[in-house]
């Protein structure tokens, strides 16, 4: 398929996710629990787009390669090694502007 | 525009209704964001009936890696735009991130707020996906806004006047 409202179904019938290294699509993917592996393209990159997947890998929570290691890092991951991604925290932005607008 | 407002509707999910009515702008080139908004507030609406918002579109400041001097003209002609829509809302708060359609409509707050029309709090949240660097958005409001929120330290070290919360998205 070419583009779909939401991957939703798929991901939450997948026990591997491959992805590139978009934002929505890593969030989407560690949010459902799913282990991920980022794929960086060095050519079409955005080099800002590198940085919440290599902070993620960092963080121990996505495995990470290039389009020719792809194969190679399929052969040798070791998913149970991944950490999960904690959730983040909208509650802790509504309680600072509260404070900020003095509705606390 | 996609990922930005699937993090600012996010944001809002924990907020009050306090912070009602909700006025959306959307670049007129925007064409998946008004469905998640809509969306977003039905169901919000299924919680507290009196729920109320608005959209409104105004012409994209600036393509994807547009270069510096067009994207001055661009934003300017945005602004055409924003002020009145700006000066026709009056917003106590604006919230934004990071999108470049948030630059014209937060100097059209600024600007009005300095010829003391209406005093704006401009609220800017970066992006999750700005680990180390800040967008070219972050970049200019960094100094137009009141609050400058980074989801992650490393922006907090070298940026020391936002405020760190932690992730928020």
């Amino acid at each position: 398929f070419r583009f779909k409202d939401s991957l939703a179904e798929e991901l939450r019938s997948a026990d591997l996710v491959i992805s590139h290294a978009g934002a929505g699509s890593c969030l989407e993917a560690l949010e459902k629990g799913k282990p991920l592996i980022v794929v960086i393209n060095d050519k079409l990159m955005d080099n800002h787009q590198l940085e919440l997947a290599k902070q993620l890998h960092r963080d121990g929570c996505v495995l990470y390669c290039n389009c020719s290691t792809l194969v190679e890092t399929l052969q040798s991951m070791d998913l149970s090694a991944l950490k999960p991604f904690p959730p983040g925290q909208p509650e802790k932005f509504a309680s600072f502007l509260d404070k900020v607008f003095g509705l606390q | 525009t996609g990922g930005h407002t699937t993090e600012i509707l996010r944001l809002l999910t924990c907020l009050s209704e306090s912070y009602s009515p909700r006025h959306y702008v959307l670049a007129d080139s925007d064409k998946m964001s008004e469905a998640k908004i809509r969306s977003f507030e039905q169901k919000r609406a299924e919680t507290y009936s009196k729920s109320q918002f608005t959209l409104d579109r105004i012409p994209r400041s600036r393509e994807v890696r547009q270069s510096w001097i067009s994207s001055v003209v661009t934003t300017l002609y945005s602004i055409l735009y924003s002020l009145p829509l700006t000066y026709k809302r009056k917003p106590d708060l604006i919230l934004c991130n990071g999108p470049g359609t948030c630059v014209p409509v937060c100097l059209s707050a600024f600007l009005l707020g300095l010829l003391r029309i209406k005093r704006t709090i401009i609220v800017y949240v970066e992006s999750i996906c700005r680990v180390e660097t800040l967008s070219l958005s972050g970049k200019i409001l960094y100094y137009f806004s009141d609050y400058f929120i980074v989801q992650w330290p490393d922006l907090k070290k070298k940026y020391p006047k936002s405020v760190y919360l932690g992730r928020i998205v």
